[in-house]
């Protein structure tokens, strides 16, 4: 997992700017990726302090699997961004993901893994669909999928009637509540497994590398022969299908399909979608992101939750605390920064 | 709290009947809805009362900050990390939230879910609650009983996610079926105060004239719906409405609002507590407890209905608190085993 840049605006390049000496553990300990790791680490001594119980096995492990959905959810917005755009029906597209994979597995009787397959290929259709109506029409990215949020929603609840599927594989269902060592929940592992995917194709592969510089530069990337308008419908393609993989997650987990698992329209999901890209340093201009930086930055906001939550902090006031730490990890991230650059390390 | 729901906490305090000395102080009882919503308002009273009637150690509402399922379960195992350890829970979703259920059952927690079931099978001991579809059929009965035959009425409602969203409109269905009239439209969707204020205020400013009665089977629509008609100032339109805000009970009163069918929610708060402190105490559920079915569980109570019109809302604290008391005084030796 690594940060991916990529050479369209040199301010941005970081490997451009630093001095040539320096080496990689001195980079990474520069990076916003370490600076994340600090935060977490930060947060984690303070809530382990005033809340013990924060350490418990049972947090542990409810910690990893809350935090295993909410990365992936950030992922699944992550590769949107890094075209410059957005996409706001993630959680409209994973809702219909699951839906599709447990109508499969219950009308059909479908053992659990084509039924995950039928549905990661319903995300994937969807965010495609996404993806070509956006490059066809030339809008942006924020008006087709505001549309397209309510559209996928309203025909997955028109067509279940918002009824759940239930009759889930159990050996799908038993995944998500598996204890590994009685703290690590499996999804965090697929999770992990996604991020490494990822961090290779973004890194290790022409295509990867191709979204990346249509993202950054659309002119220099068409020039250069790259199919800008493809790569953007792959970008729209990928984030249907880890929108999916975040759905189907959430159905290992609950035992079920639900329509509500993402909320109204699925618009529970879009503050996750975007607080882990974002911190983690994906640029919303495009062109560059994080893996590791997304990852952290998601299981950062989890972690403020979760440590915030067992506080007992007044419920209608967590959302105020977490906004005022998630701006204080930022301003000292910034802060950290601003000495870097100062001391000229950076 | 309004002046009602204090009139209420404090009428059942003196009225039920405590037993304290059965108490574990050790219980520790978490009211937890699926999020901010006026309804569960009572809830917190009911759960300071029950805690200090029954000698419990704690029976705190908690409310997960907005309605989304992922904060409710994250919620819950927060608050079993926190020591909790007996559960009344609205469910954020009737299958969604069977699976953290079943977690806080494995932990030796009893779980109940209040106002809202969960879908069976489930670990949930029991679920206590409005039987919404019998609520909507009998409210609109109400309602077409001020209505002659071919009326045309209208219905606004909770959110689709929601199933019993749907019971709630095939019954509305089915009563104006049985009566004669015809539901000209559904408006759901709407248990949000802006979603409800924009459809009910268009709706009506275009077919004001075509709407004899209207029927409303969720608390935010009633609101809008009550404001609605006392703008429009036409007391021609019948409405029906559902449970006990200060809004409704006042149009109501001033004959805008013909009724409202009440729910009781404190009574499943004070009496859901209470039970919670039995099953830890080592009371059993009764294998052949009379519950009720619904179209999500066998194993249904329902915590009582009631329509109060004109004449009845000046002692609509009184009806609530005939239900909730029958129901407490007969609820161990019905459904428990001690």
């Amino acid at each position: 997992m690594s940060d991916t840049s990529q050479d369209r605006a040199p301010e941005g390049d970081d490997s451009q700017t630093r001095p040539s000496a320096m080496g990689g553990p001195l980079r990474f300990l520069l990076s916003n990726e370490f600076g994340l790791i600090v935060l977490v680490l930060l947060f984690g001594i303070l809530f382990s302090t005033l809340s013990p119980a924060f350490l418990s096995k049972f947090s542990l492990y409810a910690l990893g699997r809350t935090s295993a959905v909410n990365i992936m959810i950030g992922f699944s917005m992550m590769v949107v961004i890094i075209t410059g755009g957005l996409n706001l029906s993630v959680g409209a597209i994973g809702v219909g993901a699951a839906m599709f994979g447990g109508w499969l597995m219950q009308a059909f009787g479908m053992p659990w893994v084509p039924g995950v397959i039928g549905g990661l290929a319903m995300g994937a259709a969807l965010g495609a669909l996404n993806g070509v109506i956006i490059v066809r029409s030339g809008l942006h990215s924020f008006i087709i999928t505001l549309a397209t949020m309510s559209i996928f929603f309203g025909v997955m609840i028109y067509l279940t009637r918002a009824e759940s599927y239930r009759e889930i594989s159990p050996a799908f269902t038993s995944y998500g509540r598996m204890k590994i060592l009685g703290v690590i929940s499996p999804l965090l592992l697929v999770t992990f497994a996604v991020a490494i995917m990822l961090s290779v194709l973004f890194r290790f592969t022409a295509l990867g590398r191709e979204m990346l510089v249509a993202g950054a530069n659309a002119r220099a990337a068409e020039i250069s022969g790259i199919r800008v308008n493809r790569m953007i419908t792959y970008c729209h393609m990928l984030s249907g299908i880890l929108a999916g993989v975040a759905g189907l997650m959430l159905v290992s987990r609950t035992g079920a399909a639900i329509p509500s698992m993402a909320g109204q329209l699925g618009q529970d999901w879009l503050l996750p979608a975007f607080l882990g890209p974002v911190l983690g340093g994906t640029l919303l201009t495009g062109g560059r992101l994080s893996v590791l930086g997304t990852l952290l930055g998601s299981f950062l906001v989890t972690m403020l939750t979760t440590g915030l939550l067992l506080m007992q902090v007044g419920a209608f006031w967590i959302q105020t605390y977490l906004g005022l730490l998630l701006l204080a990890a930022v301003l000292i991230d910034l802060a950290r920064r601003s000495y870097l650059e100062r001391r000229k390390l950076l | 709290m309004n002046t009602a729901q204090r009139v209420l906490a404090a009428g059942l305090s003196l009225a039920l009947l405590p037993s304290a000395t059965l108490a574990d102080e050790s219980t520790r009882v978490a009211l937890v809805p699926g999020g901010p919503h006026p309804y569960f308002a009572a809830w917190e009273q009911a759960g300071a009362d029950a805690a200090k009637d029954f000698g419990l150690g704690s029976a705190d509402y908690r409310v997960p900050q907005k309605w989304e399922l992922g904060l409710q379960n994250q919620m819950l195992e927060s608050l079993v990390t926190q020591g909790y350890n007996a559960f009344l829970v609205f469910p954020g979703d009737p299958v969604g939230t069977v699976a953290i259920a079943n977690e806080l059952a494995e932990t030796g927690a009893p779980v109940m879910a209040l106002a809202g079931c969960l879908k069976d099978p489930s670990e949930a001991v029991f679920c206590m609650g409005t039987d919404t579809g019998n609520s909507a059929y009998l409210g609109t009965k109400e309602l077409l009983k001020q209505l002659g035959d071919g009326a045309k009425i209208v219905h606004f409602t909770g959110f689709l996610v929601d199933p019993n969203t749907q019971l709630r409109i095939d019954a509305v269905a089915k009563a104006a079926a049985e009566g004669g009239a015809e539901v000209i439209q559904v408006i759901a969707d709407i248990d949000a105060p802006e979603p409800a204020e924009e459809k009910i205020n268009a709706y009506l400013a275009a077919h004001v004239d075509e709407v004899d009665g209207i029927v409303t089977t969720a608390w935010v629509p009633a609101v809008v719906a009550s404001n609605a008609l006392r703008k429009i100032g036409d007391k021609r339109i019948v409405m029906v409405g559902i449970d006990h805000d200060e809004v409704v009970i006042q149009a109501i009163k001033d004959g805008f609002v013909h009724g409202t069918m009440l729910q009781n929610p404190y009574g499943q708060g004070y009496i859901g507590s209470f039970v919670a402190d039995r099953l830890r105490s080592g009371c059993t559920v009764k294998a052949d407890a009379p519950f009720k079915s619904n179209a999500l569980t066998d194993k249904f109570i329902d915590s009582g209905t009631v329509f109060a019109g004109a004449n009845d809302v000046d002692n609509y604290v009184g009806s609530m608190q005939s239900i909730t008391k029958v129901l407490f005084d007969e609820f161990e030796s019905t459904y428990l085993d001690c």
